[in-house]
């Protein structure tokens, strides 16, 4: 079972990696910015001379650890999940933590002043996303009246959230580009700062924050999944299959949409976070604690 | 099986949580102490959990990876010497040298950077990058440090171990001239001493306590559920106020932000946009960095810059 489920957990980790390089391919012209998908050097080692010799290397470690902690409460079918934690989406919102902490550190190690600039671009996007990602899950949690992933995915059975929090949905995706530092919230790695962090990167870090940065695209689409699509329930199909289409499926909505509109800079990612986000967060709050009182949602 | 699990991460989680809270004290670096302090605080986090705290736990992790981020932002922004650079080359204690290990002294890197053969660009501005230098410590090491600016250094000479660094540093100044630091307070072994001693009492506290009470009280599976009908009911006027508490502070954070509304007064003038180029900062004792579009980029060992755009 354990052995199962962590299998389970790797190749999709793996797949996940592998279609976020797809669809980047598919989106990407020579013109756009890469974002965290640019190109790294994973033949060459890099050699920084000024370099903090024990935040650097720590940095991809952290943020690799951050998204596979991630992966243990993501049901990927009935049972096959790596513990059902009753207090799952908290922990989810908690250990991606890790993967800015991971960034911070690598960027401050570097001691290069694009590295630095990422770093303290990396603290900004978590100030922006924070507080309208907690109020995008707050919905689900409301209507779902539990913090368990597996009690979120039981929930919907008769109908998804999507169609009841459409604005909770819209508001996850936006948040989710922001958490993953995909399309128009790649300002961190803009080519402006040389890649950022992966700019400084070479070898097995560039290796594992390739890895590190794709899973968390995983993990926020899978969650997403898991909140608004449903997660592994459907018919025909088993779990696994259904879990792995929409997380997929959600993953390549989000880096579509991501390239419909021009990169925003940090700066700018923070006014649209506490001008337009959280209020639209707060209103949808107000919403569903409208339906819930309606009786409208499961349970009810 | 699980209580020699338990064993083994209660003594992890305890070993960063002690480990995290020395270096905090004892390195040089502002930024690697504020990063020590929330690996001391995840240890703690990481024994709540073993206590079956696990919402305690998760909170303090949140609390403390989010805040210490932005806090370190604001501490970089207004500290003299955030990366420790200037306080590497002090004369350090064996413990503070172990937790300072890899800082690298600002005057010796940039001369650590010629020696590197994929820097090239670095090595072409490191002529001028010491003119204007003032140096932290002293006359004699600043001819020392000239010599390396001329580019006279054979390459290799210096290997870029940090010991060697800090070793030359220690022969080269032998002290802290006129340094204003907090780290170079006399009092400094004092309170060492103080914080050993109090180590001790309190282990020998943990030690003498003969027996220890036992509850059979199971923990709460669903706790989180508990704390939120607390918070709701019976604290919720402190909980409010804290909420409101909040509220006030953003709105005094966005009124001392806001641009000025007296544009006579100059020093309330939105400082963003200033067309003459400001004067430069003389003696902060910080090696200058390179001139705009000059700084010396990180360069892997192969050629990158081609395909920089491209995905990889």
């Amino acid at each position: 079972m354990g052995v199962a489920a962590a299998l389970a957990v790797l190749g999709a980790l793996l797949g996940g990696a592998a279609l976020t390089l797809a669809v980047e391919h598919a989106f990407v012209r020579i013109d756009r910015e890469a974002g965290p998908a640019r190109h790294t050097e994973l033949r060459h080692n890099l050699q920084l001379p000024n370099a903090d010799r024990w935040l650097l290397p720590a940095g991809p470690v952290v943020a690799l650890a951050g998204v596979a902690l991630a992966m243990v409460v993501l049901p990927l079918g009935p049972g096959l999940i790596g513990r059902d934690l009753g207090i799952g989406l908290f922990y989810v919102i908690v250990v991606v933590d890790f993967v800015v902490l991971g960034l911070a550190l690598a960027g401050w190690g570097a001691n290069t002043p694009e590295g630095v600039e990422a770093c303290y671009r990396i603290v900004a996007q978590l100030v922006a996303y924070v507080v309208p990602l907690g109020l995008a899950y707050v919905g689900v949690i409301m209507m779902a009246r539990s913090l368990s992933t597996v009690a979120v995915v039981d929930a919907q059975r008769g109908l998804w959230f999507v169609v009841l929090q459409p604005l909770g949905f819209l508001l996850y995706v936006v948040t989710g580009l922001m958490q993953s530092y995909r399309a128009p919230f790649l300002e961190p790695f803009a080519a402006s700062l040389g890649g950022g962090v992966l700019g400084v990167a070479g070898g097995w870090s560039a290796l594992v924050w390739r890895v590190a940065l794709a899973g968390v695209l995983l993990v926020v689409a899978a969650v997403g999944a898991v909140l608004y699509l449903g997660g592994p329930s459907g018919p025909w199909l088993p779990g696994w299959a259904w879990m792995l289409a929409k997380t997929y499926g959600l993953m390549a909505l989000m880096l579509g949409l991501g390239r419909l509109v021009r990169p925003l800079s940090t700066a700018e990612t923070l006014a649209l976070s506490w001008k337009i986000l959280i209020p639209l967060g707060l209103v949808n709050v107000l919403l569903v604690g409208g339906l819930i009182l309606l009786g409208v949602g499961p349970g009810a | 099986m699980m209580a020699a699990f338990d064993i083994l991460a209660f003594g992890a989680c305890s070993f960063v949580a002690v480990a995290g809270a020395l270096g905090m004290a004892t390195t040089m670096s502002m930024f690697r102490s504020g990063i020590f302090l929330m690996a001391s605080f995840i240890g703690v986090a990481g024994l709540f959990i073993l206590l079956s705290a696990d919402l305690i736990g998760l909170l303090q992790v949140m609390m403390y990876i989010g805040g210490f981020l932005v806090m370190i932002l604001f501490m970089v922004l207004v500290m003299h010497d955030p990366g420790g650079a200037m306080m590497a080359g002090m004369e350090l204690s064996p413990l503070e040298r172990w937790f300072s290990k890899g800082l690298v002294p600002r005057d010796e890197a940039t001369s650590a950077g010629q020696d590197d053969p994929a820097s090239g660009e670095g090595r072409s501005h490191a002529g001028n990058r010491h003119e204007g230098h003032a140096m932290p410590h002293g006359e004699g090491r600043h001819g020392h440090a000239r010599d390396h600016g001329g580019g006279a250094m054979p390459h290799g000479a210096h290997g870029g171990h940090a010991e060697h660094r800090h070793a030359d540093h220690q022969h080269g100044d032998g002290g802290h001239g006129g340094m204003d630091m907090s780290m170079v307070t006399p009092v400094r072994p004092l309170a060492a001493w103080l914080a050993a001693a109090a180590g001790v009492v309190l282990v020998g506290m943990l030690f003498l306590r003969p027996a220890w009470p036992v509850t059979d009280a199971v923990p709460d599976p669903d706790s989180a559920r508990r704390v939120g009908n607390l918070l709701m009911d019976k604290y919720m006027v402190a909980f409010e106020g804290a909420g409101f508490l909040i509220l006030i502070g953003i709105f005094g954070a966005v009124l001392l932000a806001r641009p000025s509304t007296h544009p006579d007064d100059p020093s309330r003038a939105a400082k963003a946009a200033v067309d003459a180029k400001p004067e430069a900062i003389r003696d902060d004792r910080l090696a200058p960095l390179a001139e705009a579009g000059g700084a010396p980029e990180p360069e892997h060992h192969g050629s990158h810059h081609g395909h920089e755009d491209h995905v990889g």
